[in-house]
């Protein structure tokens, strides 16, 4: 059974059912104690609404605003480097790669002897900037092997990082 | 001339990247924030500094929001969290119900002896009250009277079930009850 106070806090508070809520009007109206105690209450609760709010320092809200921008600042630039700028030079890549895979397998001339080696020929592009021909810049064996390693070893930097990312989701 | 933004719309234009939305966020919330904060703290550099740091972490997961309840229960709970986590680093001594030196607490404010015309007003002693009720007891008060909030809200915010925080707040109005009386007790024996 709840104390008279209890009773009358929750009939202040609302929250008690319509049937209390009519036992405990009636109560105050005819019992001099309990109206006592309820008008005791009342005031009280009154103040207690009237509670004022503590009133922070002038220079909070910009104090929060730099502790959030210090914040921002902390993600590592692994997470804010776009996926896709990545993702675009990979593609970029690969293609620069299968086209000059592709090209080469078309210009061996399969039927030359083992003796002789695969020969192709690059095209012979014309652009409107004097450029050397791209014929001589590769013609120089050690760049040209340069440029195939660097590819093929930037290829490989892609699907090794690609399996590695393949087995961590199967382990999760 | 425009309108008052709600909380969601300001939630939504601080995910979209505009900070200045979070800005006013803040301001709309920052003044019981950090009078909740000022239940657990006592003095007011922790009480910044608690209400400085559940602002950052409500920033950073913002977006986890799931809006199923209003942004300020959801607020709340991270002052409750943060709050009580403060408390047991700092193990800042909380003052018992029967704590002989309530009083001196009181005067170490400054507030007795310095504040004359607040002295007068009824809602200063309700407020020196509630300092010095137990951390639990004033955030509950301060929920239910400044908060805006349900016992359903601020069951949320304090995780427990709505009847334990029922019983909880007639406790903590006994209490506070008891401590306003022996305020206004004790100032009508200095007047004499």
């Amino acid at each position: 059974m709840n104390s008279i106070e209890e009773q009358l806090w929750n009939y202040i508070d609302g929250t008690c059912t319509p049937e209390e809520r009519q036992a405990i009007s009636i109560l105050i109206e005819a019992d001099e104690n309990y109206r006592r105690q309820y008008e005791e209450l009342l005031a009280l609760n009154a103040e207690f609404e009237n509670i004022e709010l503590e009133e922070p320092p002038m220079a909070f809200t910009y104090r929060v605003m730099e502790a959030v921008r210090a914040e921002e600042a902390k993600v590592p630039l692994k997470a804010s480097i776009n996926k896709n700028i990545i993702r675009g030079l990979f593609g970029v890549f690969a293609f620069i790669i299968a086209s000059v895979f592709i090209y080469a397998l078309f210009s061996i001339n399969w039927s030359a002897g083992s003796n002789h080696a695969a020969s192709f020929n690059l095209p012979n592009v014309k652009l409107p900037v004097n450029l050397p021909p791209a014929k001589n810049l590769f013609s120089s064996t050690p760049l040209l092997k340069a440029f195939i390693f660097f590819d093929v070893v930037f290829g490989l930097f892609f699907f090794d990082t690609y399996l590695r990312k393949k087995r961590a989701a199967r382990q999760l | 001339m425009q309108s008052k933004l709600s909380d969601i719309e300001l939630i939504e234009q601080t995910l979209g990247g505009n900070q200045a939305a979070y800005a006013d966020l803040i301001k709309r919330h920052q003044r019981f924030v950090f009078t909740l904060a000022m239940r657990f703290a006592k003095s007011r550099e922790d009480a910044e500094e608690i209400a400085q740091d559940c602002f950052v972490k409500a920033y950073k997961s913002l977006s986890s929001f799931q809006q199923q309840s209003k942004f300020s229960t959801w607020l709340y709970s991270i002052v409750y969290t943060t709050a009580m986590t403060f408390l047991r680093k700092k193990r800042v001594d909380t003052t018992s119900i029967d704590d002989e030196n309530v009083y001196l607490q009181v005067e170490e404010h400054g507030s007795f002896e310095n504040n004359l015309a607040e002295k007068k007003s009824r809602s200063f002693y309700v407020n020196q009250a509630i300092s010095q009720l137990l951390p639990d007891d004033a955030t509950i008060i301060t929920l239910f009277y400044t908060g805006e909030q349900s016992l359903e809200e601020i069951a949320e915010t304090l995780g427990m079930e709505a009847n334990t925080v029922k019983v909880k707040l007639f406790r903590a109005r006994q209490r506070l009850k008891e401590k306003l009386e022996k305020l206004l007790k004790h100032e009508a024996k200095e007047l004499i």
